[in-house]
């Protein structure tokens, strides 16, 4: 990819950029259809029972038939919404959840952009997000809605907070933002960043479930209480996009954690490095994913008082602690 | 015709269309919704300046906490659907300063003498940033701190009391 991005913009390389942009869109809604099918039957099994299992061989083509079905649904616009507000939303949601798919290394080759502040990119753009659902929750003029879409920025808010300190230890023992110096410094260390950064990674994982709004802090949709939270309303290609917008999520926040604490394509040990560096991003990736779906079968949903003051109270001090210690060991003993 | 000069086209007709329109829509929260696009694309204007990390504060800072707060402002208050028309000497005094304030800024514009030299920052813009504030300007740097946080106090002090005033 590097030789593309020096080049001056012509016909051939623009061709280049939007084949590789749709390729990766591809490849991403490929793992999203996959995603939920793995999903559905890893909690299924977790539950002691079958899963998706009837639509295509095992089940496979079960996601496929759920798509099609939200395609050719009616798109119901509510009488009373916001019309131009309630149109854009999903969009709004949407579009950052892909566009920060653009700073991920996957290999040290195969890279889209190189950006000096790729790590920050990536928690700027991801704020914008809830934007649209808050936008969302408020044009279907719906009180369901607006309490899941309010719940969702407030959650959001402060659990980036936690979030964006997690990291910082990381940022301190590397000196740089960019995603691949960050992995570079792993090999230069020869440990992946979960071991001296641990304390880091429990904050950074539980601050981005959190993010991602998935159970136990699915409290934006809790369908006991707020029927189904700020996307109520909306039916058919709509709320795929929104549905859409929340794994595209799972994918990028998979492959952040994978680079800054699991050593992205690195190999865990110097003699397996004649395995190719996808192969082992793949495994580490699917390993983070398995994990949320894991948790997300595990855990209770948490209250919703007791959800601010685990953020406030309890992670942001520990990171605080984190950003500390990592700032001592760095001064004095490194 | 460059791939910047392309962007560049885009990113401005999105501000001041952004802008124009924050002014021109009647619903508050649409307002806010058009000000967050405004400042998305003041942000794009800045990564082609070279400024990586002003752009990205840009995003973090205006178009995601200031707009969400904004918005979340604006739907915790009841506000009525429409503003009411402006009387006539409020609409002639508004054009009077708009036109002050636009000629002033022209002249301004029109008198500076730029330095015609480039400058490219791409080696590193956000590690001399960083190495800048924490070297020369540390102390003001502090001072702004302190003053934030002396706000923050004061929100929290003000909230705590009209909640005392209503038991």
């Amino acid at each position: 990819m590097e030789q593309y991005l020096t080049q001056p913009l012509s016909l051939q390389t623009f061709i280049i950029f939007f084949a590789s942009a749709v390729a990766l869109l591809l490849l991403v809604l490929g793992f999203v259809t996959y995603a939920i099918y793995f999903e559905r039957k890893v909690i299924g099994w977790m539950q002691a029972r079958i899963g998706p299992n009837r639509v295509g061989p095992l089940g496979l083509l079960q996601t496929v038939a759920d798509v099609l079905k939200l395609l050719l649904k009616e798109d119901t616009i509510p009488k009373k919404a916001d019309k131009p507000l309630f149109l854009i939303a999903p969009i709004i949601a949407f579009v950052p959840s892909f566009a920060v798919l653009a700073v991920i290394p996957f290999t040290d080759k195969l890279h889209f952009a190189d950006l000096g502040v790729g790590l920050l990119y990536y928690l700027a753009i991801s704020s914008i997000s809830t934007i649209g659902v808050l936008v969302g929750g408020w044009a279907s003029n719906n009180k369901y809605a607006l309490i899941g879409g309010m719940r969702s920025a407030a959650q959001m808010i402060s659990y980036e907070i936690p979030l964006v300190m997690s990291v910082i230890g990381v940022i301190l023992i590397t000196g740089s933002l960019n995603l691949i110096d960050i992995v570079e410094r792993q090999r230069e260390i020869g440990m992946w960043f979960i071991i001296p950064q641990f304390l880091g990674f429990i904050i950074f994982l539980i601050a981005s479930i959190s993010e991602l709004n998935r159970t136990p802090f699915d409290l934006p949709e809790a369908e006991s209480e707020l029927v189904a939270g700020y996307h109520v309303e909306y039916s058919g290609f709509r709320f795929a996009f929104y549905m859409l917008a929340e794994y595209v999520y799972v994918f990028a926040m998979s492959a952040l954690t994978t680079v800054l604490f699991l050593g992205g394509w690195l190999p865990p040990f110097e003699f397996l490095s004649f395995i190719p560096g996808i192969v082992w991003f793949i495994l580490k990736f699917s390993a983070v994913v398995f994990f949320l779906f894991w948790v997300r079968a595990t855990m209770p949903r948490i209250r919703v008082d007791q959800l601010m003051s685990l953020g406030w109270k309890v992670l942001l001090p520990l990171a605080l602690v984190n950003i500390f210690i990592t700032a001592v060991v760095k001064e004095f003993i490194a | 015709m460059s791939g910047e000069f392309i962007a560049f086209f885009i990113l401005s007709l999105f501000t001041i269309g952004g802008a124009v329109f924050m002014i021109s829509f009647t619903r508050v929260v649409h307002m806010v919704v058009s000000l967050a696009f405004t400042f998305l694309s003041i942000a794009g204007l800045y990564v082609l300046l070279e400024a990586e990390f002003v752009a990205v504060t840009q995003v973090i800072v205006y178009a995601g906490a200031v707009a969400i707060m904004m918005l979340f402002g604006i739907m915790l208050t009841p506000h009525r659907e429409q503003e009411e028309d402006a009387g006539r000497a409020q609409k002639v005094v508004a054009f009077i300063a708009v036109a002050a304030f636009f000629l002033i800024a022209f002249f301004i514009i029109q008198g500076t003498t730029w330095d015609p030299s480039v400058h490219h920052f791409t080696e590193d813009n956000t590690t001399m940033i960083g190495k800048t504030i924490f070297t020369q300007y540390v102390i003001p740097f502090e001072l702004v701190s302190v003053l934030l946080l002396v706000a923050l106090v004061g929100a929290i002090i003000l909230a705590k009391r009209e909640e005392n005033d209503s038991e």
